[in-house]
Formats: C-alpha cells, structure tokens, sequence
C-alpha cells in the first residue's frame, strides 16, 4: 500500500504574479546579460525602470526572452534581427487569430 | 484523496529537462534502453520492453548535402533548414522534430572530428538500416566531454555513437545558485477551470563523482491553479537543479499547454462551443441545455437566431480576475429529408415562405 499522496508543491503564475529583475530573467531564459540587455536596447523587451539594475520585467518577458535566446543561439541571429523576427511572428501570429 | 492522474506532458521545444508521462519511457529510445556500446555514456537503466532495432541516420541526407561537402556548405544547409524547421518560426506539426533531426546532424558534421568518425562508420550502411556500432567502433577517436546535440536530446543513434551529452554549464567549486529548468505540461481544460493536482516526471542528466552523465527521473506533484490559461508559465520555487556550495537550488518553470478538447475551443480566457440547433429552435426560440467545461448550462435562444450567431455567457470562461466569458455559436442544422413525411413538410415550408435566400444578381 502506498501512503498518503504527497502535497503538491503549488507555483506562481509567471505572467499574473511575477515581476524579474535583470539577474532573474538572465536565468529564467537561459541568456547572459549582455544579450538581454542588447535585446532591450533593440525593443525586443521593455522593462519599467531607468538602468538595468533597476529594470523590472513583467511576467510576460519571458516567453518573448527565451525566444529571443532560441532564435539568437540557434539561428546565429544578432539582436536587431531577434527584434524584427519577433515582431514578425507577432504580426503572423495576430493575423492568424483572425 | 483521488490519486492524481499523470500529467500528459508534450514535447519540450527546447528541453533542458525532459517531462515525459510515466509509463511512457520504453517509447523514448534515448533514456530507457541499453546503448549498443558499453561504458562510456554512463549508467544504464533497464528497457521496460524490448527496444527497436536502431536505424541508420544519414545526416547528409537529412541536410540535403552530397558526402564531400565543404564545412561552409555544411553550416550554409543547416542554418537554412533550422530557419525553415525553427520551432518558434514554424508551425508544421513535424517542425520540432526535423529540426531536433537537422541539429543532431550539423552537431555532428560541423566537427571535423566527428564527421571524420561518422563518415568511416558511414561506408557501411545506408539510411533507414538496421544499425549496430561496430565492436571496435571510436578506436582512435575520444570525444571528449562526450556527445553534443543541438541543444536538445539527442536520438539513440547519435548516442551510440558520441555518447550522451553531458549536463550543460560548468561545475563551479564555490557557492552558485542551481540553474533554473524548463518543462512543458499539457492539461485539460477542464483542470484550469477547477485546478488539480498533477504528477510531472522530469527527467534530468545529471554527472555522477566519476563524470559521466546518467539520467534521473523526478516525479513531482503539482498543484494546476484555478484559472491558468495555456502558454502561461508555472514556476516551481527551488525545483530546479541544486546549487553547489550551499548555493540555492534554481526554480523550475511549467509551460502550459492544453490538451485539444473535442467540444471546446479557447482562445486567451474566452472559451467557445457551438451549439446544434433544428430550424425549428433557431426560428422561434428554444431553451436549450448547453455544455461549458464547469457544466450543463440552461440557455435561453432568442427567436430568429440564424447560423453563426454568437451567444455570449458573460464570466463563464476560464476563472480569473477578470474571468473569461464563453462564446455560444449557434449552428442550425437541416434534418434529413429522406422520408415521404419530411418531404412533405419542407413542400409546405416552401409553400409558406416567400423566401429566397439569394441576392438577385447572384441568381
């Protein structure tokens, strides 16, 4: 027999309750900071926030950051190119939801 | 408490752990079964079936290239399939997998080394055959750090080859935080409306004290929240890989995804159904009993509905602050004229209507 189920361990909804730091979104997606913050320059991200040590992300950065890290790492894409193939798949994407 | 059903996890696009369901493992070549050759690539772990006899893979083939391709032709090819098989980009069915396939092939012909290797094992067979590493296979060559996918797992073959890839990033000897982890979790809709508890079985390489990379499987229990819509992401606190040191481990993050739902279609926190109605219903009004994920629902149909129309429930889609509202599309459906009886009835249907639901110019 086995015994009572363990608890479940609960999360936090990413985009509802989390806000990232630099460093935390670094990890997250999986990129060094240099190309965060080269995909931030190029508007691919918009943190509130003056300087990146005050940057705050929102929840939704990180589907868009590991993009960005997958598109840069696997593609050989620089970060104005991370910027405008995003924004093209967002347009896809938007045009498709119709 | 009702036992917790495996959760049905997908792919992972890019995996660093790999979620699989229980039960499942025999059908994932690269972990479960005995690698054709010893040592090296670590700890084996027992089939739970027979495995199938390993195939061939001609990565030439599979870039398109001829044998005596340049490296830049090597690297011009693949960067041109990732583009077209990028699963971010594409949306073909197959994509991920032609470019887990693509990727494992420029890992290893983009390595002279390797490539060397694989060619002189290569002169043997063709694509597709059944395939055993020869018993003195890799004498003379030593991959070091074992093999390196793109990426991603590596298929059978390409382990039996270079063995398996190692647990990425350097072992640092002082106190560093355990990296973070992602995993991709599938479930039903009907679990985002109620919550629920899911097991998730990760796998993760992990390197033993001597070195080499095995596979260890987690099984962890999780906690669905109410309302959590799919592409949203889940984050474990503290379940990812430990920290060195007294390093903190890392978190462990859960893509959702939903399984397709043969009655309902989501789209953000809106859900849909359509909803099949008799002429009869649509033209005079009706109360109906309608499906939502939370239940039967009684709905009122306003007369003179017409196919298309949408419903709205406000609130009745997925919980949230705000929740989502459900969209009822109303389908009028024709009964079948096959007997004398609905013959005669839709004779006099035409007999009563002046109706013709054609524009003049169409005609």
């Amino acid at each position: 027999m086995r015994q009572a189920a363990p608890p479940a361990i609960a999360g936090t909804i990413v985009e509802v309750e989390v806000h990232f730091t630099l460093v935390e979104l670094c990890r997250a997606c999986e990129a060094d900071e240099e190309s965060v913050v080269a995909w931030v320059l190029e508007g691919v991200l918009e943190p509130a926030g003056d300087s990146p040590g005050d940057w705050r992300f929102r929840g939704e950065c990180l589907r868009r950051a590991r993009m960005a890290r997958r598109l840069a790492q696997d593609l050989g894409i620089n970060p104005p190119g991370v910027a405008l193939a995003l924004d093209l798949l967002d347009e896809i994407a938007r045009l498709r939801a119709r | 408490m009702v036992p917790a059903a495996p959760a049905r996890v997908g792919s992972v696009p890019h995996p660093s752990p790999l979620a699989t369901p229980p039960g499942r493992l025999a059908s994932l070549g690269p972990v479960a079964q005995p690698l054709g050759r010893r040592g090296r690539t670590g700890r084996r772990q027992p089939a739970r079936s027979p495995p199938p006899p390993m195939k061939f893979k001609d990565y030439y083939e599979v870039l398109g290239l001829a044998r005596d391709a340049t490296q830049d032709e090597v690297r011009h090819a693949y960067r041109k399939l990732a583009r077209k098989f990028h699963p971010d980009v594409s949306k073909a069915s197959d994509a991920e997998a032609r470019f887990k396939e693509v990727g494992e092939a420029y890992a290893v012909l983009k390595d002279t080394e390797k490539r060397a290797a694989y060619d002189q094992v290569g002169r043997h067979w063709k694509s597709g055959q059944d395939f055993q590493p020869p018993p003195d296979w890799d004498a003379g060559f030593e991959f070091a750090g074992g093999g390196e996918a793109a990426d991603g797992d590596a298929s059978e073959f390409f382990e039996a080859l270079f063995g398996r890839r190692g647990a990425a990033g350097p072992r640092a000897s002082s106190r560093t935080r355990g990296r973070d982890h992602h995993a991709k979790v599938r479930i039903d809709l009907e679990d985002a409306f109620r919550g629920a508890r899911r097991g998730v079985t990760l796998r993760l390489p992990t390197v033993d004290a001597r070195g080499r990379v095995a596979m260890t499987e987690r099984t962890l229990e999780v906690a669905i929240p109410k309302g959590i819509r799919e592409g949203q992401h889940l984050r474990l606190a503290g379940q990812g890989d430990p920290g060195s040191g007294d390093g903190p481990p890392g978190d462990l993050y859960l893509e959702i995804a939903f399984n397709p739902h043969p009655r309902f279609r989501v789209e953000g926190r809106d859900v849909f159904v359509n909803l099949p109605l008799a002429p009869w219903e649509a033209a005079l009004g009706a109360s109906v009993t309608v499906p939502t994920p939370d239940g039967p629902v009684a709905l009122t149909i306003p007369p003179d509905s017409s196919s298309g129309r949408r419903l709205r429930l406000k609130g009745r889609g997925l919980p949230g602050t705000p929740p989502g509202d459900l969209y009822v599309v109303l389908e009028v459906v024709l009964p079948p004229a096959g007997t004398a009886k609905a013959q005669a009835a839709y004779r006099a249907m035409a007999e009563a209507f002046e109706f013709n639901p054609r524009t003049p110019d169409e005609e």
